[in-house]
């Protein structure tokens, strides 16, 4: 096993490396010249070239390249072009918001989308299923935007239980968890749905029915944990996907994440934060992609790695 | 009897009292509280001569004065300074300093700090963006401790609104030096409030300023907030999570009228909103179809309409709160008189003009909504407007081209005059020297006329002059139309009632200078 995560751990340097290379050259492909935007749009050109020659964006493609690939490597992600800070600093600032919230949304939506897939498939086709499901569909298709807004009406306008927006104390997550939980809830709900009724279809659950076992244990003991294994690869790519910044539910709650640093850092063409941000998002999906399969091994005995 | 008077007397005595409390709330400023204001984006930087957006400033300004400041009635006021002289021939000014101000870290503000601070922003390496507000500026001498002797190459009559721009802000020498590059998020200035601290994306805080040099601030600690979702901002001043709210929708305020717990305020802003047109292209090097459009459009509807009232129809390029403005004119909406114009250029129905027009989406109020009804608007007198939202990067990296290559033939922008004098406003749009890339020109207007009274404008110290020059360069630029001009944008603010003397600045900033939260 330590092996396998040793060679997978490996294997993702290249991985990385292509990453950053390929953003690198697709933030300098984009329209739109970063030192014009910093300077704003009454500055004059002489300070316009200023600024592209502090960036080093007046030296040849690849050798921008070297810089910045040797500097990362250093663990040097540069300074943001725009307010001058360090990047390590600001994407270290905001990830912990980050992870806080893609956790505490994951959490909910598994807890709920599982243990709602599961009593479908027990019932499919039931009054109960279609409930269940037909709420998972409006949980899927409300965008976080509307959904959002309406959780701070509720709960912050109207009965002013939770804060409206920002960061702080558990309170404060609430809101943003849930509303981020839901739309994965429903993902989630739906594919341990599928999942588990193709095993309760299957030939041992009819012999452990069979040989007078009780319900209760078939779908738990039986089912369960055979139904795992494509929800967990959904959760890990839901958690991939949250890692990278929730942007819809970072904006609407104020949250200060990666993905509100990433989208704001591409519209000023902030080039290093870019840069770090996909880095480190990227970085995020290789060890999410390898605890997934480490995962697989844990819950199924059938696979193992060599 | 005598009991029934007693009481007619009391009651109009009570009653008199309840009048007169209402009619003038004398109520003392009290001490201490949080003041929070819900900001639609974060400060880029701090450092005074590197901000570029109104954000930075309105934050920057409670911490980092200036030597002249520009009251919200556009008056201009010493502020650091204490007054000036200017020699007969324009070109030397004495400025007397103000004594006994320390920054907040202890360095006495005086003429070394005020120089070093000036010659900071003339660097060309500090890559200051506004440097060419003071670029005329040649030499800076102390004369003594709190007098500056500064000399430009020409008179310039614009310096001293200048000195009001938050980019020009006097900032610790002692701090600047130390902190480097670091500077940027943790200034030092001699303002009412001093940094406290600044989480990125989240909000900067700053507490009172004990040791000011003037009337210190009630409030303890103010907050700007980041909350960049209009919807969600509203709902936090409405649950009281903030006090004050930027930025507030103009659809949201016929809702907000009935809210009991805050006010909807508008305010009038420096900033004009135009159409310019690339006056040395075809179609629009024609002025008759510079002068269609102007006439096709509505400008009225479009206010009324889009911007629910909040904003003013433009009568000339800057806004009345500007120093040098005066009411020139305003293109009538006047469809007949836009299809013969267009006629006379050889457009007809069968033969429509057709354009493509260019505009940034959520830079401004309803910028993308307000394109789309100009070009429903234009249709009816026979104009084809095709229409191309772009990213603002994008936008202005295309419409910032030099002459040669540059194909846009209508685009939609802003400009901001926050040195609230007449030569900000023109000089950088209208004069032949400031061609994109060089300036901000994008229509690459040329009018001899129109340079030669914007150069006037600069050298003549006699406001009662430099208007009549201002006012002539403007008819001028109206009747050549390089732009089609629309309105100036209001600011819409919430304001909770416990939030007491929160200003709304036209420069768009929020000012807490006086502010107090109502106990």
């Amino acid at each position: 096993m330590w092996a396998y995560i040793t060679k997978r751990l490996l294997l993702s340097v290249p991985v990385i490396l292509g990453v950053a290379f390929m953003v690198f050259a697709m933030v300098r492909v984009l329209p739109g010249d970063p030192a014009r935007i910093i300077a704003g749009e009454a500055a004059t050109q002489e300070i316009v070239e200023g600024i592209r020659k502090d960036m080093g964006l007046d030296q040849p493609l690849l050798r921008q390249f070297a810089t910045f690939a040797m500097s990362v490597l250093r663990g040097d992600f540069g300074r943001s072009v725009r307010s001058k800070a360090p990047v390590g600093g600001e994407i270290a600032a905001r990830l912990p918001n980050t992870i806080r919230l893609a956790t505490a949304g994951l959490g909910i939506a598994v807890l709920v989308g599982v243990s709602a897939g599961v009593i479908s498939a027990i019932r499919p086709y039931s009054l109960i299923d279609t409930a269940v499901m037909l709420v998972a569909l409006a949980g899927l298709s409300m965008p976080v935007f509307w959904s959002g807004l309406m959780l701070i009406l509720v709960f912050a306008v109207w009965l002013k239980w939770l804060p409206a927006v920002g960061t702080g104390g558990i309170e404060h997550l609430v809101l943003p968890a849930v509303t981020l939980g839901m739309s994965t809830a429903a993902i989630i709900a739906r594919m341990s749905r599928s999942s588990m009724l193709e095993v309760l279809r299957s030939d041992y659950i009819r012999t452990a029915r069979a040989k007078g076992l009780a319900e209760a244990a078939v779908v738990n003991r039986h089912a369960f944990r055979n139904a795992l294994i494509p929800v967990i690869t959904v959760v890990g790519l839901q958690m991939g996907t949250l890692l990278s910044g929730a942007v819809l539910t970072e904006t609407v709650f104020a949250w200060p994440g990666i993905g509100r640093l990433l989208v704001e850092g591409i519209l000023a063409r902030d080039y290093p934060i870019v840069q770090a941000s996909v880095l480190v998002v990227a970085m995020a999906f290789v060890m999410v992609n390898l605890t997934v399969d480490v995962l697989y091994a844990v819950v199924d005995p059938r696979i193992h790695y060599d | 009897m005598r009991r029934v008077l007693a009481l007619m007397a009391a009651i109009a005595l009570t009653g008199a009292l309840v009048i007169s409390a209402a009619a003038a709330p004398a109520v003392t400023p009290t001490r201490g509280g949080t003041l929070i204001v819900g900001s639609g984006v974060d400060a880029v930087t701090l450092d005074a001569p590197m901000i570029t957006d109104s954000p930075s400033a309105t934050v920057s300004e409670h911490m980092v004065e200036s030597l002249y400041r520009l009251t919200p009635e556009g008056r201009i006021v010493p502020m650091l300074a204490l007054g000036h002289t200017v020699s007969a021939d324009g070109r030397t000014w004495t400025v007397r300093l103000r004594t006994g101000v320390r920054f907040h870290d202890g360095t006495p503000f005086d003429a070394e700090a005020a120089k070093f601070n000036l010659d900071r922003m003339l660097d060309p390496a500090t890559r200051a963006p506004f440097r060419f507000l003071i670029s005329r500026i040649t030499s800076v001498t102390v004369v003594d401790s709190s007098t500056i002797r500064l000399v430009t190459d020409a008179p310039f009559a614009p310096l001293l609104a200048h000195f009001t721009h938050s980019s020009v802000g006097m900032q610790s020498p002692t701090a600047v030096r130390r902190l480097g590059v670091d500077y940027a998020r943790q200034p030092v200035g001699t303002g009412p409030f001093r940094f406290k601290e600044w989480v990125r994306g989240d909000r900067v805080v700053m507490t009172r300023n004990d040791d000011y040099w003037g009337e210190k601030a009630f409030l303890d600690e103010v907050q700007f907030r980041v909350i960049p979702d209009d919807g969600a901002r509203v709902a936090a001043l409405e649950a009281g999570s903030i006090h004050v709210a930027v930025r507030v929708p103009p659809r949201e305020i016929e809702r907000l009228k009935t809210a009991r717990d805050f006010t909807v305020s508008v305010t009038d802003s420096l900033r004009t909103i135009y159409v310019g047109f690339n006056v040395t292209r075809p179609p629009f090097n024609d002025v008759r179809l510079r002068r269609a459009l102007n006439h096709a459009v509505n400008k009225r509807a479009i206010v009324a309409g889009a911007l629910y009232g909040t904003a003013r129809v433009s009568d000339a390029p800057i806004v009345p709160a500007v120093e040098g403005y005066s009411k020139i004119m305003t293109y009538d909406w006047d469809l007949e008189r836009a299809e013969a114009l267009l006629r006379e250029a050889g457009f007809s129905r069968a033969r429509p003009l057709r354009a493509v027009f260019l505009h940034p989406s959520g830079r401004y109020i309803r910028d993308a909504e307000i394109a789309a009804s100009i070009q429903g608007l234009v249709r009816r007198a026979g104009i084809e407007l095709e229409l191309r939202t772009m990213e603002w990067g994008a936008y202005l990296a295309l419409t910032n081209r030099p002459q040669p290559e540059n194909d846009v033939q209508m685009y939609m922008l802003g400009w901001g005059t926050v040195t609230g004098d007449a030569d900000y406003g023109l000089y950088a749009l209208f004069h032949s020297s400031q061609w994109v890339p060089t300036g901000s020109n994008r229509s690459f207007y040329k009018n001899e006329r129109v340079d030669a009274l914007l150069d006037r404008g600069r050298i003549t110290v006699d406001q009662a002059e430099r208007n009549k020059i201002y006012a002539e360069a403007m008819k001028t630029i109206m009747d050549d139309a390089p732009w089609l001009f629309l309105h100036s944008e209001s600011q819409v603010t919430g304001i909770r009632h416990v939030a007491q003397g929160v200003i709304v600045h036209p420069a768009e900033r929020v000012e807490l200078f006086k502010a107090w939260l109502r106990r």
